[in-house]
């Protein structure tokens, strides 16, 4: 039959040559770091993207998919980043353990946390995270064992290197790309995917929401967490505000907004961007927020499912799919 | 005859404002019940309250002689509950296609290599087969609704609820839905017809109830009800759906 309706409308580029393409990418990523071809300055801003794609990937799968508007993802971000503090000032390990420990924490606080914040919705769901985060900041600000106010300090010798660190961070960016892509290839994604489109639907049609919002919110804990601990690793110290800031929320927002929100593609958009604009305007400060701000709003208005979501249905092409075919893939 | 579905003394409503008031009935296993009510009877608020959407205050719900009053919406769904949305909600930027699969595949609780063909059959079933690579959000409001359809089917269900699936069809398109409405039920469903057109409630339904106010006026002999001095009276000088 060749009745025209029955061709692709979209193309999924998810080929083994695209396969071939990425793995090809993150190699000469590694290179660039490992063989120190890059300079220190470029390392850190290699770091800044590897870790802030890890963010907005699952900032996204919480808000972008799951409906879960979260305000409060900063309260991992802290915990792992006084996990691994404590872990290596105050209990003398090394830096690998306090990054697992980060990630443990993380992973318990979630669990007891969705109890109380799965009975709500919507806005009250977002508003109840941001307070939970506020609430952590105050209580690590007043906690005279991570040193109150004046922060803590990462101790471990030797201090790994720069190289090592963007190394480290990119192999984490690159599992939370690829954690997020096959989870939407399983029939849990194809269930987010209905999510992201309609709450209602999805659970009329037997989509357990609950559980897997519970999923979604775990994962998202797990990885905000661990790209969190790699940040303060690069910092060196930790504060409450530094980590418990709500400041952190507003970058994820912006990066999934900017880049596409629903779309896997987008959080590594966004995020590339998001790190050059904020080199930019630290030219200008005291106006960098209100030009992210203003930026935001434009992108919302114009092109509402952000550069890459408004690229792909545009030109009728998806990467990083969750699209199923009714037909097989190969003819 | 065993009775698939049956509401006892249901009060629920959406925040304080109660909807629903101590609605009974049952509805018989492989028939087709017609449900028809002025508008704001409360209609569609027993559908929201039979698939779990919101909780009764008090009473109970019954599917297949189990007590489904507390469950959740999706474990309702894969016992065997389908329901469309009176407005439709389909999935905007999945394809028509992949709307079904999730039901066949979550609801219907299927791998995706067998809900496949489930999906398609649906599809099938009601004539969007051809648009199956389509985007939901492209569709106008009839495919809408023929996607509600077909979205409650690939959920296998037992008892399918029908929310005003007819309403704004042609008259040939009327008589379509009669006729798959016709097939479902050879084929040994159950259904629950919300609907305002006379012909098919008369034509289609094997028991037929009015509902007004929350609670159940008449119910009986589609005829019957529709002759009955209640329905008369409800429905007075009011002919504008019809
Ligand atoms: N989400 C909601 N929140 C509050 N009130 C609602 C909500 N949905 C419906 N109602 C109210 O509940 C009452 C019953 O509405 P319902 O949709 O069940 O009526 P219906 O019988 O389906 O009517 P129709 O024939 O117009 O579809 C109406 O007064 C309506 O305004
Ligand atoms: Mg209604």
């Amino acid at each position: 039959m060749s009745d025209k309706r029955l061709q692709r409308p979209v193309r999924v580029l998810d080929s083994l040559p695209m396969l071939i393409v990425c793995i090809a990418v993150v190699s000469v990523l590694y290179a660039v770091c490992l063989l120190r071809i890059a300079s220190n300055n470029a390392m850190r801003y290699m770091i800044q993207i590897f870790l802030y794609i890890t963010m907005g990937q699952m900032w996204n799968l919480l808000s972008g998919f799951a409906g879960m508007t979260s305000l409060g993802q900063q309260l991992y971000i802290g915990l792992a980043g006084y996990s691994v503090a404590i872990a290596t000032a105050k209990l003398h390990l090394t830096l690998g353990v306090g990054l697992v420990m980060s990630v443990a924490v993380s992973v318990v606080v979630a669990l007891v946390l969705s109890l109380l914040l799965f009975r709500m919705e919507g806005m009250y769901f977002s508003i109840a995270t941001w307070v939970v985060a506020e609430a952590f900041e105050k209580l690590f600000l007043s906690w005279k064992y991570v040193e109150q106010g004046s922060g803590l300090t990462i101790r471990v010798v030797p201090y790994p290197k720069i190289e090592e660190i963007c190394a480290v961070s990119l192999t984490v960016c690159v599992m939370s790309i690829a954690v997020v892509y096959l989870l939407l290839r399983t029939r849990t994604g194809l269930g987010l995917t209905a999510m992201r489109d309609n709450l209602t639907a999805a659970s009329a049609v037997g989509v357990n929401v609950f559980n897997h919002k519970l999923l979604v919110y775990v994962i998202a804990a797990a990885f905000t967490a661990v790209s969190a601990g790699i940040f303060f690793v690069n910092k060196g110290i930790v504060y409450p505000e530094s980590g418990f800031g709500i400041s952190w929320t507003v970058s994820m927002i912006f990066i999934v907004t900017i880049g596409g929100s629903g779309t896997v593609s987008g959080p590594i958009t966004g995020a590339v961007i998001y790190v050059f604009l904020q080199e930019l305007l630290a030219h200008y400060p005291g106006w960098s927020n209100i030009i992210l701000g203003a930026i935001t709003i434009l992108v919302i208005f114009f092109l509402p499912k952000g550069i890459m979501g408004t690229l792909q249905e545009k030109l009728r092409f998806e990467i990083f799919s969750a699209k199923r075919f009714s037909f097989a893939k190969h003819k | 005859m065993s009775i698939i579905l049956e509401f006892v003394n249901v009060n629920a409503g959406y925040g304080r404002i109660q909807i629903l008031n101590d609605l009974s009935f049952a509805v018989d296993e492989g028939q087709v019940y017609g449900v028809i009510g002025p508008n704001g009877s409360g209609k569609t608020t027993m559908f929201n309250a039979l698939l779990g959407l919101i909780k009764p205050s008090s009473g109970k719900i019954l599917f297949d002689g189990i007590d489904i009053t507390r469950t959740s919406a999706n474990v309702r769904c894969k016992m065997g509950l389908g329901r469309t949305f009176q407005v439709p909600k389909p999935f905007e930027n999945m394809s028509l296609y992949e709307n079904v699969l999730v039901a066949a595949v979550h609801g219907g609780t299927h791998r995706e290599r067998f809900a496949r063909e489930i999906a398609l059959s649906s599809l099938r079933l009601t004539g969007l087969y051809d648009k199956r690579e389509i985007k939901a959000g492209e569709l106008a409001l009839l495919d809408r609704k023929r996607l509600e359809i077909a979205r409650a089917l690939g959920t296998e269900p037992k008892l399918l609820l029908l929310d005003e699936v007819a309403a704004g069809l042609t008259d040939a398109e009327v008589k379509d839905i009669m006729r798959l409405v016709a097939d479902l039920k050879a084929a040994g469903h159950s259904i629950v017809w919300i609907e305002h057109i006379i012909e098919t409630m008369v034509g289609s339904t094997d028991k037929l109830m009015c509902m007004a106010e929350g609670r159940c006026v008449i119910s009986g002999n589609p005829r019957e009800v529709m002759e009955s001095a209640e329905v008369q009276r409800l429905y007075l000088g009011v002919d504008e759906n019809e």
